[in-house]
């Protein structure tokens, strides 16, 4: 930020930020505060609300087969990380390191560009009972009866890894890319192994990267709606289907705001706690200004 | 302990023998090779053929963090997620040490090189020469056989440069371990090796002492290389043999307009074309002509092109009758022993012995 | 804040067009040593498979494209199902013609408003800046449904029919702390004395902002644009939910083909729209490359 600073006497800023603030606190802000205020009122009785303060959608919350469904949803969306980033890392040590990194780059995200609906009716495609895998399996005589490949839990998890690979690729490459390689040298140097070098000297200093891919897979995971909707079955409805449920089906818009606000609170923890480890990982990689170094 | 090399695209056919506990320097200017040669040592290169043996065994092949050598870096590569102590302790967790071994030794190799107060810091928190020293802290606590040093000192500045390098040598003499030293810096290997090897693309040039390498520079590279020079062709008229087992050469040197003589150990042809040397300090230079009948001193007169006075010393660019110009260095060793100062554009005379000049090598055609 | 982009990866080949690499010799040293080594280590495994498994569901699919048969038993090869898309399928173009619409216009409406917030913000300091700064990437961090689902019902507490309008609106709304993230980097690398000199000579701020500003950042502003385009073109949850009768889009409909009955159309039109995002993402690529090679 070259020569920043105030012109003497005309402060354009808000002029210039008044158009997007005002866009954003009407249609974006606005929305959700209605939505934090919906979670605590009563159930219209035709749908829609009405206005009376109530802690019911919450109490609606809690009971015993939504809470099958948060830990069910927790579950997936915590297997899928772990896979996703399992998979990231790896993956992002291979681009960082390679000639051919731009290459990959975009072997990477080319898929990426199709349409999300088209990617996921691939798999539908590919897992259904007359997709893929199975007309071929039966076809070659292997299999007697089709495999139920597809609307459950496994194909949901897989999807879902599918999806936001890319998003967990792309910040752990880039931590890793911006990495020293000579300190892997120095820690074999010093008497690690291949693997140690990696678990004590690579992962804590690209943390702020892989704690941006778990941010960036856990977050839209635990919202999600599409994949479960569509690759799942019965017993792998997520939160992001019960919200929408609620609100078009059973028209419950408190109870569905309530689910939303519990989504919401989840991805503000998680955005503080990433901006928190990249504010400390900045704050260590800046050097201190020190002292003049004397003889000593 | 000894070492020998093969050759690599970045080194052609380098052959090194290291004594045990020698502080043997790899010097030479970037891209000859020397810092290849040191990674290779190191175990993060391979050859493409030739080995390197610690003691007769050869260690080409076994994984860095299996040999006995330790590495510091030029840019010091600590750890930036590790505080000083976990970095120097680090080579200690990895090898299971228990805690109050690791503790104790820690302290004591920061001791050693003076950190003791910044035990807790992170390495951002520290100037160039505090993680130099970590760095070194560090490459020492397991005890290996041989240091690599990878230019420690080129990050930092001159006067640190200096001081650091004392306390390297320090080290050294007080620990005992061969160290190998990869330097740009001639004045930095001459004042603390045992052995130097002089290195330009790919090739050794030369090793031996820094007094070796100083007055007998084996090739017009070195001669270059190391300390300022004037250099010469020149041709052979005759060489005959003198005293002391020594022969006297006289050499016609086209750029200096006349004959002059010096002294060689080994036996040249006439009609050889020849590389000569005399060392800027050797040269004498006065206001009078000198007077003397020794048909074994050169003498030149010339006028004083530029007179730069560094405090201690003077340097003289003389510009001789026939248009060559004469490096000449003289020391103010005396505060009224000098006379009258020597000035821009005086009519001076340059001499040496034959003595002072060097042959340095044979130019083939 | 190196946020990658999570709705449209390629936003950030831009923020890389501007990065930092350690440059100190053994940095380097060690690089090219790691790109010479040995090809069969895990991670380079891993990586084929990944990519394997990437490119494996559009493979299988544009090959049925062509298949004879409606299921997945190929019965041979034929392009009957391109000629259904093409000419038997008016609600599809119908679709696809409002995506177009929408993203243009929106896209539009947010790359104006958050390239005028972005000067305004890195130039300037005023009283709730701070608050435009937290609340414009709120919206890339939260899932699409709380979105999409606040926009509902804020559009139902205030009367307003669903429609093209309101899809306009909300996909303006979610693509602007892209543009606004994206000109704020552009800016970064501007130099201000250029504005003062432009003021010194006696410029109005209208002027300056049309003449200097913009033509400097414009490369960055149509990165911004096109990314919107893009975003809105693609997205479905939050269209999914605010829109009305007679407001489809592309990925709409797509939506109700998978959900309601596997035609193979929608095959045909994958190949479609890989080899159309492809051609547009290689076009880009280059329009930055120039770019870049200018600067």
């Amino acid at each position: 930020m070259i020569g920043r600073k105030k012109l003497a006497g005309r402060n354009y800023g808000p002029a210039y930020s008044f158009p997007m603030g005002f866009w954003f606190s009407l249609f974006f802000l606005l929305p959700l505060l209605i939505i934090v205020a919906y979670s605590f009122m009563k159930k219209g009785v035709h749908g829609g609300v009405e206005w009376q303060f109530t802690l019911d959608a919450y109490a609606q919350m809690l009971n015993s087969s939504y809470a099958k469904l948060f830990v069910r949803t927790l579950w997936v969306t915590l297997v899928a990380t772990v896979l996703t980033i399992l998979i990231s890392l790896p993956c992002g040590y291979a681009m960082a390191r390679s000639k051919h990194q731009t290459l990959l780059l975009f072997l990477v995200i080319i898929p990426f560009w199709t349409n999300s609906l088209i990617r996921i009716n691939a798999w539908i495609a590919i897992l259904g009972n007359e997709g893929f895998i199975n007309s071929t399996l039966l076809k070659l005589g292997i299999l007697k009866a089709g495999l139920p490949l597809l609307y459950n839990q496994g194909a949901v998890i897989m999807v879902l890894v599918y999806m936001y690979l890319p998003y967990a690729i792309l910040p752990i490459f880039t931590a890793m890319d911006k990495f020293d390689f000579s300190l892997l040298e120095a820690a074999r140097d010093l008497g690690a192994t291949k693997s140690q070098s990696m678990t004590r000297v690579l992962l804590p200093n690209v943390r702020s990267g892989i704690v941006t891919a778990i941010i960036f897979t856990f977050i839209p995971i635990f919202g999600a709606y599409t994949v479960p909707l569509l690759v799942g079955g019965k017993d792998s409805y997520m939160l992001g289907n019960v919200i929408v449920d609620q609100v078009t089906k059973a028209r419950n818009w408190p109870l569905a705001s309530a689910f939303s606000m519990v989504i919401t609170v989840v991805s503000t923890i998680g955005v503080l706690w990433m901006m928190g480890t990249s504010a400390r990982e900045a704050a260590r990689n800046k050097a201190a200004p020190v002292k003049q170094d004397t003889a000593a | 302990m000894s070492k020998s090399f093969g050759s690599f695209h970045a080194l052609d056919d380098a052959n090194i023998k290291i004594n045990k506990g020698e502080f043997f320097s790899l010097l030479g200017p970037s891209g000859c090779g020397k810092t290849t040669l040191l990674r290779i040592i190191a175990g993060f290169e391979m050859p493409d053929d030739g080995i390197v043996t610690f003691d007769g065994k050869n260690i080409i092949g076994i994984d860095p963090n299996l040999r006995q050598s330790n590495t510091v870096f030029q840019n010091y590569a600590l750890f930036p997620h590790l505080s000083v102590f976990e970095n120097v302790a680090f080579p200690l967790r990895i090898r299971k040490v228990d805690n109050a071994t690791i503790k104790r030794k820690v302290m004591e190799y920061l001791h050693l090189v003076q950190l003791d107060a910044h035990v807790g810091k992170k390495p951002n928190q520290l100037s160039g020469g505090q993680k130099q020293r970590v760095a070194i802290a560090r490459a020492l606590i397991n005890e290996p056989s041989v240091l690599l040093l990878d230019e420690p000192l080129s990050a930092l500045d001159a006067k640190l440069r200096q001081n650091l390098l004392v306390e390297l040598d320090a080290i050294h003499d007080q620990i005992g371990i061969t160290f190998i030293y990869v330097t740009h810096d001639q004045s930095e290997a001459l004042s603390v090796s045992d052995h130097i090897a002089v290195m330009n693309q790919g090739k050794v040039l030369q090793i031996g002492t820094p007094f070796e390498i100083y007055e007998s520079p084996a090739t017009e590279f070195v001669a270059k290389f190391i300390g300022e020079t004037n250099l010469f062709d020149s041709r052979v008229i005759e060489c005959a043999p003198s005293t002391n087992d020594e022969f006297m050469v006289t050499l016609d040197v086209p750029e200096l307009g006349k004959q002059i003589k010096v002294t060689d150990y080994d036996q040249t042809q006439s009609g050889q074309q020849v590389s000569f040397t005399v060392r800027p300090e050797k040269v004498r230079i006065t206001l009078e002509e000198p007077q003397s009948t020794n048909k074994e001193i050169n003498v030149f007169k010339g006028v004083v092109e530029e007179p730069i006075y560094s405090g201690f010393q003077s340097k003289f660019y003389v510009k001789l009758d026939n248009g060559t110009e004469l490096k000449v260095f003289k020391q103010h060793q005396n505060y009224l022993e000098d006379g009258p100062d020597i000035a821009w554009k005086d009519t001076v005379y340059v001499s040496w012995s034959a003595n002072d000049g060097y042959i340095v090598e044979v130019i083939n055609q | 804040m190196n946020f990658p982009k999570p709705h449209n990866p390629y936003g950030y080949f831009v923020s890389r067009l501007s990065k930092k690499k350690p440059t100190s010799e053994p940095a380097r040293h060690a690089r090219r040593a790691l790109q010479n080594k040995s090809r069969l280590s895990l991670s380079h495994t891993v990586m084929a498979l990944s990519i394997l498994f990437l490119f494996l569901p559009l493979v299988v699919t544009v090959l049925y494209s062509f298949n004879a048969a409606k299921g997945m038993a190929w019965s041979g090869f034929s392009l009957n199902w391109y000629h259904k898309l093409f000419f038997g399928s008016e609600k599809l173009w119908t679709s696809f013609g409002n995506s177009f619409v929408i993203a243009f216009s929106s896209a539009l409406v947010a790359t104006v408003l958050g390239t005028l917030a972005a000067i305004g913000v890195n130039w300037y300091k005023f009283r709730g800046r701070t608050y435009i700064q937290t609340i414009s990437f709120l919206p890339m961090i939260l899932p699409e449904v709380i979105i999409g689902i606040s926009m509902l019902i804020f559009f139902s507490a205030i009367n307003v029919p669903l429609g093209m309008l309101t899809i306009f609106i909300a996909h303006a709304t979610f693509c602007l702390p892209f543009v606004f993230l994206m000109v704020l980097a552009r800016l970064d690398e501007f130099d201000f004395s250029i504005i003062e000199a432009a003021h010194d000579l006696g410029a109005t701020e209208r002027q300056t902002l049309f003449k200097v500003i913009v033509p400097a950042i414009l490369p960055g502003i149509m990165s911004a644009f096109l990314m919107s385009v893009t975003m809105s073109l693609e997205d479905f949850v939050i269209t999914f939910f605010v829109s009305g009768p007679g407001s489809t889009t592309l990925p709409l409909y797509v939506f109700s083909m998978v959900r309601y009955g596997i035609s193979p159309v929608i095959n045909a039109l994958s190949l479609v729209i890989i080899l159309g995002t492809m051609l547009i993402a290689f076009l880009l690529r280059n329009f930055l490359k120039n770019v870049a090679a200018s600067k």
